[in-house]
């Protein structure tokens, strides 16, 4: 693939030559090792080397703007909403909320997120980035209605690769529901790569969802490295279904006491398309808890692959820890890696893991078919009920509703 | 309308029916009584299409082959099978369920579909026939119900689908006294000229309630024996061990 990079720093406009220089280090960097490959361990189930050379000529960087601004607004429950095209903030809107309680700008890169992350798209992100946004929720503020992230992808992408970094704060006793939106429906090749840093201090709560509104050919990388205050509470619902590839990397650091975390996944994968969950949950205070549900089909050559690493400090007594992983398996050619790992560092703490992999039960089957359900139907519904399961904790009625609606479309067809 | 003819049924090389005979017209009660392994629960999963079993003989359903029909096709044609042991399906909204069970059931049948609220008032009606809690309704399906309120949904589905050939799989086992005369009550005031049962049990008990035109004992893969209800009181009081 190295032979196909078409990386230019001088195609982003207004840097300092302090900017230029850090960012030629970081391109440097990457060129070290090149996109991720299966000898690197976090990355040997989901080898994106070989699979961006297998359906990449070549690749660029992102150089401009879109003329898009036009998108479909989602009409099934009230929110606000930003809108993002290949990263860049284009439109706002907060009218449900009051003044001066939301700060939303542009990603600053003077702030320059610094993610600990030895990982090369880490790299080429740090190299390559624009656009992207800062949201801070102001302390004791809990937003009246959810907002809404639009993920534009214009379809002028081909071959292209988009970085763009986020910065979430929210402030003391704030909440917030954010909905993620991936919308792109282009046939065109491209990749994204986004890198966002999370805060929830002491007493607030976010839960943070991500859905994939269409099929399209977008390989998705998105590295997540969120810190916890005490009493704290950060729920992630990842929907992603439809992207070609996708990898979500998620580093929950549970900082002070009694917050908790929880990470539910539903993904139903088809044809050659390859989704990765990783996550990796680390217990660095008391009294924590964290829960993790993951669940896959694969049908046709798919591939679902989850590393989940929880890792429990010394003082972090207390902890409980939980994750499970199920798989449905519906072709032979479908693969699903799972990868649990516990680091423990305490003696009294609960961790549990588990996973399952295996084919729909047929028994089930004929139950719903002597009852006059087409076997393609009765199909779709056990899928649908083994992946909904997941949305039963989430309690935003018309959100659920939401995204029941959509997870059943992604099941379905589009 | 029911018409088996030498039926024989294997599975993993094992015979379990060999030979048998049976003639169902509308308006019947048939009543299968035998004991344990004499091909009663095989005989309902044949009848309901379910895949595994090496058939020869011939079952005609209102003259058609049923080998021909899918277990759909058998389901919207109008069998209908409750089963001993209803399965637990998560995930799966039991108001869902139902109505997309009706709605596959009326489209092949050419009637029109019916929309939520207008099935949502059917279901409601249906279930308070049966004593069911509305609150069943929007729990998983079967998921965490007892043995019993497994039993009455496979009734309330039955109500519902109003099939013509209905086959009652042990429906019996596992319910105390008084879910016992509700399913009962349900199957009475279900029953008319045009539709038929095939009870299958071990126990005189339901057919107390549900009063048989005919009842047949099973042994070995094949009726040897058929009679009137009384033969059924009969068996509870010498077993099938004088018979056998």
């Amino acid at each position: 693939m190295k032979q196909n990079y078409d990386f230019k720093i001088d195609k982003i406009k207004d840097l300092t030559s302090e900017e230029i220089s850090l960012r030629k280090k970081n391109l440097d960097l990457f060129y070290q090792t090149g996109f991720p490959n299966k000898k690197d361990e976090d990355w040997k189930f989901s080898d994106l080397n070989s699979i961006l050379s297998n359906n990449f000529n070549k690749i660029a960087n992102n150089d401009f703007l879109p003329r898009e601004k036009e998108f479909k607004i989602i009409d099934e429950f009230e929110h606000n909403f930003i809108s993002l095209f290949n990263g860049k903030l284009i439109s706002k809107d907060f009218s449900y909320e009051e003044k001066n309680k939301i700060l939303i700008k542009n990603f600053d890169y003077k702030d320059n997120l610094v993610l600990d992350s030895k990982n090369s798209l880490y790299f080429l992100n740090n190299a390559l980035a624009t656009g992207g946004f800062s949201l801070e929720i102001s302390k004791n503020y809990k937003l009246k209605k959810p907002l809404v992230v639009y993920n534009n992808f214009s379809n002028s992408l081909k071959e292209k690769i988009v970085n763009y970094k986020n910065s979430i704060i929210l402030n003391e006793n704030s909440e917030l529901n954010l909905i993620n939106y991936i919308n792109n429906s282009s046939k065109e090749n491209f990749m994204a790569n986004i890198l966002e840093s999370i805060k929830v201090k002491k007493d607030s709560s976010l839960n943070n969802i991500l859905i994939n509104n269409s099929k399209c050919n977008c390989y998705f990388y998105k590295y997540i490295k969120s810190d916890l205050e005490k009493n704290s509470n950060f729920e992630n619902y990842l929907l992603s279904s439809g992207l070609k590839f996708n990898k979500l990397d998620i580093e929950i650091n549970l900082n002070e006491e009694n917050s908790n975390s929880s990470v539910f996944s539903a993904l139903n994968l088809i044809n050659k398309e390859h989704q990765e969950i990783k996550t990796r949950i680390n217990h660095n205070a008391p009294n924590c808890n964290s829960y993790q549900k993951v669940k896959n089909v694969l049908n046709d050559e798919s591939k679902g692959v989850y590393q989940g690493k929880i890792f429990v400090k010394n003082i972090s007594q207390k902890t409980d820890a939980y994750q499970l992983s199920k798989a449905l398996i519906l072709n032979d050619a479908a693969e699903f890696d799972a990868k649990p790992e516990l680091e423990i560092y305490a003696d009294d703490v609960k961790c549990s893991h588990g996973s399952t992999s295996g084919s729909i039960d047929l028994n089930s089957i004929h139950y719903l078919k002597s009852r006059g359900i087409p076997e393609k139907e009765a199909y779709q519904m056990l899928i649908n009920g083994f992946l909904c399961e997941i949305l039963e904790k989430l309690s935003e009625g018309k959100i659920k509703n939401f995204l029941k609606e959509k997870l059943e479309r992604q099941i379905n067809g589009y | 309308m029911l018409n088996i003819k030498n039926l024989q049924a294997t599975i993993d090389n094992k015979h379990i029916l060999r030979g048998l005979n049976l003639n169902i017209k509308p308006g019947e009660v048939h009543a299968i009584m035998g004991p344990n392994g004499s091909g009663k629960s095989t005989l309902a999963n044949v009848l309901s299409g379910k895949n595994g079993y090496d058939i020869k003989g011939e079952i005609k359903y209102n003259g058609v082959s049923l080998s021909k029909l899918s277990t759909e096709e058998r389901a919207q044609k109008g069998i209908f099978l409750a089963f001993q042991y209803p399965l637990e399906i998560p995930g799966v909204n039991t108001n869902t369920f139902l109505k997309t069970s009706l709605n596959s059931v009326r489209k092949a049948q050419g009637e029109k579909e019916l929309d939520t609220l207008t099935f949502l008032k059917l279901i409601k009606e249906k279930a308070s026939e049966l004593g069911i809690d509305e609150k069943f309704l929007s729990r998983q399906l079967n998921v965490g119900f007892s043995g019993g309120e497994k039993k009455k949904n496979e009734i309330l589905q039955m109500k519902l689908l109003q099939p013509k050939l209905s086959i009652l799989d042990e429906t019996d086992s596992g319910l105390d006294i008084d879910a016992l005369r509700i399913v009962a009550d349900g199957v009475n005031s279900y029953k008319s000229k045009e539709n038929a049962f095939l009870i299958i049990t071990h126990y005189q008990r339901l057919l107390d309630y549900i009063k048989p035109d005919y009842v047949h004992v099973l042994s070995n893969g094949r009726i040897i024996k058929t009679g009137d209800a009384d033969l059924g009181v009969q068996l509870e009081k010498t077993g099938y061990s004088n018979i056998v």
